[in-house]
């Protein structure tokens, strides 16, 4: 076995330690700058994703057109040109139109209270919380109602100043409501029964067989068309997503998207920040490429006399370029280490231990961090070899 | 084992040459074994011979083989590996590491492919007079003495030809006998072929061909 260990005192080092340690400490610093960087990417990923659990791993938000000064002569309605436009972009899983009465409604609950109302209907799929019950067909008296669980809690605030009694939701969901529908020059009552709540829609929901025989019987509006459509999305704060509804003018339940949004800023700073991280590593290994070239081209008489005395190129290199090996290893080991200090210190100070997060660094960290070692060390072997054959 | 020169002259020759000269333009064959004396004067380019034997120079017309594939051929590991084990070279400018000691400059070559233990260094050494500069740079020895280094690497690894340019240029006669001696002793015991290329007759080679370059 030849032994590299007399060959080593031939390499002139000659350079400055200053420039030397100067190239040390910038790889060092550029590795650290990428890997905090993927670290801190993930870590929001994580953070905003876990944020918005959703029991069936779907988003659903409505959307409605601006209404500002220019426009508010034109109906804000969805044509159907537009509702297959966002039905066939690969970020949406589905559109639903919430489809209002044309007609007239009132709506009163045993002399308690009495206001017009709007109905609105959608599809069952789009609802959260769809009892059995839920159904209609034409004849029957009874139409079940679905309602904001915001409306029970305006009502409940406001009830006690105007002696009126407060309301839990069993009881609620007890009361006689008495629906009357006006329009087309007649007049029909129904009896309303409340048998569920939901939590994501803002509205009075109707079975749509009802809506669809109330409106041809008794609406009195020519044109027909949606003017909040319900968008089923597996990541409402996917920045396509947000983006599309941006440049379409929609308006959007902000609460969903702007965690989204902030999402967004964060992963482009991150970005940047991993991207310069890139470039430092690049100059970094751009540098030790030089001093390379500069140890080679000093111990070039010593290097060219042990080819001629029959020592193989490839040997030479593959010995040559394995002395930085170790020095690569602990630059990026370092780097590593520290950036799992840093996580965990943002883990447990910043984030106060979240169990979304982990104190620990991602697996993809690390292997991009064994990606670089990979890298630097491949890159030195053919450069090194490279140099050599040249001296043959 | 043998060596061919074909037809062999260098690109900055006139080929008029060839006319008066018993290598160059001529087909040889050396064999394993023969012990070859190339008489060159100054000038008729015995050191480009030896380097191009050696395969550090390739500015040459003709051709040399090696068991017949031509040495212009081989890759750069192809050298390596033939200058480890096939052909060793004492050169006229004897190219030793200044800065490392004598054992040292002997070793690096030894450890490539050894034939002989590293004892055998510092029995050489003192068969050759220069037992004691084995820890000295090579750079303090004088050139005389440097040339013996350089005699002593040559012959620590194995052999098919070993290739001497002026090896005893800067020896006295007590000197030069001796250093023949080990390097025939050397030979025999690889059964290899010696081709020493000098200005003049060397007494003490007992050649079996005299070639006037």
């Amino acid at each position: 076995m030849v032994s590299f260990k007399p060959i080593k005192p031939l390499l002139q080092t000659g350079t400055k330690a200053s420039s030397r340690w100067l190239s040390y400490i910038g790889l060092g610093a550029g590795v650290l700058l990428l890997l905090v960087s993927v670290q801190m990417f993930i870590n929001l990923d994580h953070l905003l994703n876990k944020v918005n659990t959703r029991k069936d791993g779907f988003d659903f938000i409505s959307i409605s057109k601006k209404i500002n000064d220019e426009n508010q002569t034109i109906k804000s309605i969805f044509t159907k040109n537009e509702i297959d436009e966002l039905q066939s972009k690969p970020f949406v899983d589905g559109v639903a139109p919430l489809i209002a009465n044309e007609f007239r409604v009132h709506i009163s609950a045993q002399g308690i209270f009495g206001t017009d109302l709007f109905l609105e209907t959608l599809e069952n799929e789009f609802i959260d919380t769809v009892p059995g019950s839920f159904q209609w067909t034409q004849g029957q008296l009874i139409v079940p109602l679905i309602i904001s669980s915001d409306f029970l809690e305006a009502y409940n605030v406001f009830a006690p100043g105007n002696n009126l009694p407060q309301m839990s939701a069993e009881t609620v969901t007890r009361l006689p409501i008495t629906i009357e529908c006006s329009g087309q020059g007649k007049q029909i009552s129904f009896q309303g029964r409340i048998v569920a709540f939901s939590d994501r829609i803002n509205s009075v929901l109707v079975p749509k067989s009802f809506l669809d025989w109330a409106n041809q019987n008794l609406g009195e509006v020519a044109e027909h068309g949606a003017t909040r459509l319900f968008i089923k999305t597996r990541d409402a704060n996917n920045p396509d997503f947000l983006s599309y509804l941006d440049q379409k003018h929609y308006l959007v339940n902000k609460d969903k998207t702007r965690l989204g949004r902030t999402k967004q800023t964060l992963q482009a700073v991150f970005s940047g920040l991993g991207v310069f991280g890139l470039l430092v590593v690049v100059m970094a290994l751009m540098l030790f490429s030089f001093y390379l070239q500069l140890l080679i081209a000093r111990s070039r008489d010593s290097l060219q006399l042990l080819l001629l005395l029959g020592y193989s190129p490839k040997w030479l290199s593959q010995n040559v370029s394995r002395q930085f090996i170790p020095v690569y290893i602990f630059i990026v080991l370092a780097a590593l280490v520290l950036t799992q200090l840093l996580q965990w210190a943002f883990h447990h100070t910043v984030m106060y231990d979240r169990p979304e997060l982990s104190s620990a660094i991602n697996w993809v960290v690390v292997v991009i961090a064994t990606g670089l070692i990979i890298l630097s060390i491949i890159t030195n072997y053919r450069l090194v070899r490279k140099l050599l054959y040249k001296l043959y | 084992m043998y060596l061919q020169l074909q037809n062999l002259l260098p690109l900055y020759f006139e080929e008029s040459k060839k006319q008066t000269s018993e290598i160059w333009g001529k087909d040889l064959q050396f064999a394993k074994g023969e012990m070859i004396k190339i008489v060159a004067p100054s000038g008729s380019g015995k050191t480009s011979l030896t380097h191009f034997i050696y395969g550090t120079r390739a500015d040459y017309s003709g051709a040399i083989s090696y068991n017949n594939s031509n040495i212009k051929q081989f890759s750069f590991e192809n050298f390596a590996n033939w200058r480890k084990d096939h052909i060793s070279i004492v050169f006229q400018d004897l190219r030793l590491f200044p800065e490392q000691t004598v054992f040292e400059n002997i070793d690096i070559k030894r450890q490539l492919n050894p034939f002989h233990r590293s004892e055998k260094i510092k029995e050489m050494a003192e068969r050759l007079g220069i037992g004691k500069k084995l820890s000295s740079k090579a750079k303090t020895c004088s050139y005389g003495e440097q040339q013996r280094v350089a005699i002593i690497r040559a012959l620590v690894q194995p052999f098919d030809f070993l290739i001497l340019d002026e090896p005893f240029s800067h020896l006295d006669t007590v000197n030069r006998q001796i250093a023949m001696e080990l390097m025939m002793e050397e030979a025999n015991a690889r059964a290899a072929t010696i081709i020493l290329a000098d200005l003049q007759r060397v007494d003490f080679f007992a050649y079996t061909k005299i070639l006037y370059l």
